[in-house]
């Protein structure tokens, strides 16, 4: 019977050889080092990002200590300040919801807006409430802040007298307090999960079973939670919403995300250079080298020219954005047409060149 | 009428042996597989946490049972797999499986895998099989259902639909795309450079080429050489090799085993009888035993005039209905990859790298004031990933938010889709008229004329993609 094992044979051992010449005589390889790209972005990107936040939210907590003993609109508006820190710090952090950030629910607990003003007076009022409860996370977290130390008064002395002489002063204090310790308890937990002194998930991270592209893979988790974050929280949650672009075309100004303090489009901005931040690698390499060497050089670029062109619009708006909105929405509708734009290249494109899986279910192939 | 030679391969008396090995080995398979469904909570994921869900046309009325009837019915699903293994009421396990099967997986296109339609067919002509006549708890029961041999059509089907499958599979990859610019093989490959041993190689363009041409090699082939007695043995370890290497590089779940398991069919009575001993003695550890050695009052199985007429009808409309299934895609017009229609049900697998991003926009004809839709609150990512690419989905989406608006006191609404789609690493385009009114469109088999087209001239298939 041997002369019908040949062609099986012959057939397989082609398919071999030609399968290990290629590997002498390089044709053509993508040849890049997406375990060295996972290494930057973990160790340059994204653990300085919750390390800076977690110091920016010790600041925080210092500045609040301070106003506690001295109520004077000196540590008020020094209170305001290390507020804007930390959040133009969770800025950076944003776009790495999964991991420690998901397991703690990082995202909802520190960033929920519109913050309802309604529910936290009535917390302050009654002191009935339980400050880590999801039923409360529109009434905790940095938004809260917002208005507890921008919006329960006109001026900053009438700010300052709604923690002196106002009859709900201690009350409002101790809430204030309560929901920085609040933040600071998420943030330390996230942070010391990420670390190798702590839960060492960037370890895991970097690890050479998840430097794959399917769905646990560390590459895998960082694109989807990227492309969510800046479709939902960045070009919705920051400028399609409070433009009105989802609900009928009415502009709803309350909803962006620092409306008592003001700083709405800095905020966004500093949000959209992360984002790019992602994309680039910073100093080093990032996805758009990645597409380089998969020979998608033109795509890179294109995203690169887009993205280019978000944050010269981005640029553009003014503070408060949500004035800004009331008087002319246009340029703020301009900055959402120009999101939208580079979330069909990062989404469609660049996703399937880099043959990333966003689901854990049997694909085969569409 | 049929010719002796054919004959022999439908009415001649055959061994029982290897079709109750494949009911033993299919009831295995299943039942691993509902547990593995079962236990990384898809049951919920898929079933119960969505809000909405894309019925296939014609199966509107396929609907999820609610929390607890999706879990009670994969609950019955897995002890209906357990009758199929062991034999124990077979029929009606069989008919449970196929039916409640076939429901689940009618009930989201967003989840449609080729595996799946493939196990509904399996156990769709299993029913009509004496699948539980020999090697079986029924035997046990009532020993006077015991037979020995089988008309040879009851195995002769499933190598013809195994057979079916693998060659309209390989057919699939006679095009240009697959094998002139090995795509998808070149996106898919490079991804998993981070594989032990083999992952270096994955990077070469080369690999990507010999594993397309020896993909749809294989695929073509595949069937003949199990068919050959001289060859069964080298091609059932090529099975065994290639359906392992793609369970090692794509996220393609259960469908390798499923196909290691199934082509044993085409092995010998003795094989199989062999795998029945082993079985058995295995089984003797168990509080009850098969006594396959017991005799048997009546050697065959034969079916009465009118059950044969019967059966031979709805099994010739069926494999008629396989042939022409996926050959339909040529009644259409435009690229079949792009436009999807006549794409499902045809043995397409692992085909193409699509991805897209479709946006909807609504304007209020009375106020005439326009805004988007928040896809994601209403589908589920990956809902919303398969939508992006599927033209009769984005079409069924924007009829819901037409309802959906109706419900809000917003009649007559307009709903129109950008939507930008990259097809096998080329640069994304608009797949979908932006500014025809979606709502106005029927669903259904037509040609859906609001798909723009793909390219210009077909020449541009064999243009080699960017260097």
């Amino acid at each position: 019977m041997l002369q019908h094992k040949t062609p099986y044979f012959s057939i397989l051992l082609l398919f071999f050889v030609v399968a290990c010449s290629s590997s002498t005589n390089p044709d053509e390889t993508t040849n890049f080092d997406r375990a060295a790209m996972l290494e930057n972005y973990g160790n340059n990107i994204i653990l300085p990002a919750f390390e800076d936040m977690q110091s920016a939210v010790n600041e925080l907590q210092t500045a609040a200590d301070n106003f506690k003993t001295e109520r004077t609109t000196g540590q008020l508006e020094n209170l305001q300040t290390t507020l804007k820190q930390s959040r133009l710090a969770w800025q950076n952090v944003s776009p790495f919801q999964f991991g420690p950030a998901e397991s703690v629910l990082l995202r909802a607990s520190l960033n929920t807006y519109p913050t309802d003003t309604d529910k936290i007076s009535e917390n302050i009022e009654s002191g009935d409430y339980s400050m880590e409860s999801i039923s409360n996370q529109d009434a905790a977290g940095l938004p809260a802040l917002d208005y507890l130390l921008h919006g329960v008064g006109g001026t900053n002395e009438e700010i300052l007298a709604a923690y002196t002489t106002d009859p709900n002063a201690q009350n409002r204090l101790d809430y204030l307090l309560e929901n920085i310790n609040y933040i600071k308890s998420k943030v330390d937990k996230a942070t010391s999960e990420w670390q190798t002194s702590g839960g060492d998930y960037i370890g895991m991270f970097l690890s050479e079973d998840n430097a794959g592209t399917d769905v646990g893979s560390s590459l895998g988790m960082l694109i989807n939670s990227y492309v969510m974050h800046y479709e939902r929280f960045l070009r919705d949650g920051k400028i399609g919403i409070p433009a009105g672009v989802r609900s009928a075309g009415t502009p709803r100004p309350v909803t962006v995300e620092a409306y008592y303090g003001g700083y709405s489009a800095e905020l966004a901005v500093a949000n959209f250079e992360q984002v790019e931040r992602i994309f680039t690698g910073g100093n080093s390499r990032g996805l758009d080298d990645n597409l380089e060497a998969l020979n998608a050089g033109d795509l890179a670029d294109e995203i690169q020219t887009q993205i280019d062109e978000t944050k010269t619009a981005l640029e553009a708006l003014n503070d408060p954005l949500s004035q800004q909105i009331e008087e002319n929405k246009d340029p703020v509708l301009t900055v959402f047409e120009e999101m939208q734009q580079v979330v069909t290249l990062v989404k469609a494109d660049m996703t399937s060149i880099l043959g990333i899986t966003i689901t854990y279910q049997d694909n085969d192939g569409d | 009428m049929i010719p002796e030679a054919i004959k022999k391969h439908i009415s001649g008396q055959v061994s029982i042996a290897p079709l109750a090995v494949f009911r033993f080995l299919f009831g295995f398979i299943m039942l691993v597989s509902v547990l593995r469904f079962a236990a990384n909570g898809w049951i919920y994921e898929l079933y119960v946490k969505p809000d909405y869900f894309f019925t296939f046309y014609g199966f509107d009325w396929v609907t999820p049972l609610g929390e607890t009837g999706m879990y009670l019915l994969f609950l019955g699903m897995g002890l209906a797999a357990i009758s199929i293994m062991l034999g124990y009421y077979y029929r009606l396990g069989i008919t449970f499986f196929f039916l409640a099967f076939t429901y689940v997986e009618l009930i989201d296109k967003t989840n449609y895998l080729n595996h799946y339609y493939f196990v509904s067919i399996i156990s769709f002509l299993l029913t009509f099989v004496p699948a539980n006549r020999y090697f079986s708890l029924d035997v046990l029961r009532n020993p006077s259902l015991k037979r020995e041999k089988v008309p040879a059509w009851t195995i002769n089907i499933f190598k013809l639909q195994l057979g079916l499958v693998y060659f309209f599979a390989g057919a699939a990859k006679l095009h240009p795309d697959w094998l002139l610019n090995a795509m998808p093989m070149r996106i898919w490959l490079p991804a998993n450079a981070d594989l032990p041993i083999i992952g270096s190689l994955l990077e070469y363009t080369s690999t990507a080429y010999i594993f397309s041409w020896a993909g749809a090699l294989y695929d073509l082939t595949i069937a003949f050489f199990l068919l050959w007695k001289p060859t069964r043995i080298f091609a059932y370890l090529t099975v065994i090799i290639f359906h392992l290497m793609t369970y090692a590089l794509f996220q393609i779940g259960m469908f390798p085993f499923i196909m290691i398991l199934s082509t044993l069919i085409f092995f010998s009575a003795d094989f199989h009888q062999k795998i029945i001993i082993t079985l058995s003695k295995l089984a003797n550890h168990l509080p009850f035993n098969f006594r396959t050695s017991s005799s048997c009052r009546k050697e065959e199985w034969k079916l009465n005039k009118n059950g044969t007429t019967l059966i031979a009808g709805i099994l010739g409309i069926h494999f008629i209905l396989q042939l022409l299934l996926p050959l339909r895609f040529a009644l259409y017009p435009g690229n079949l990859f792009w436009t999807e229609q006549g794409y499902r049900f045809s043995w397409r697998v692992m085909l193409m790298e699509k991805a897209g991003h479709t946006t909807f926009t609504v304007t209020n004809p009375k106020t005439n004031k326009q805004w988007q839709v928040q896809n994601y609150n209403y589908l589920t990512p990956n809902q919303e990933k398969m939508m992006a690419t599927q033209p009769d989905m984005i079409l069924q989406f924007a009829h819901f938010l037409e309802e959906e608006y109706q419900k809000q006191g917003i009649t007559d609404v307009k709903v129109t889709a950008e939507s930008y789609v990259t097809l096998n690493g080329r640069r994304s385009q608009p797949m979908v008229n932006p500014n025809i009114n979606l709502t106005k469109k029927e669903r259904g088999f037509a040609h859906k004329e609001w798909i723009l087209p793909f390219n210009e001239n077909q020449q541009n298939w064999f243009r080699n993609l960017q260097e």
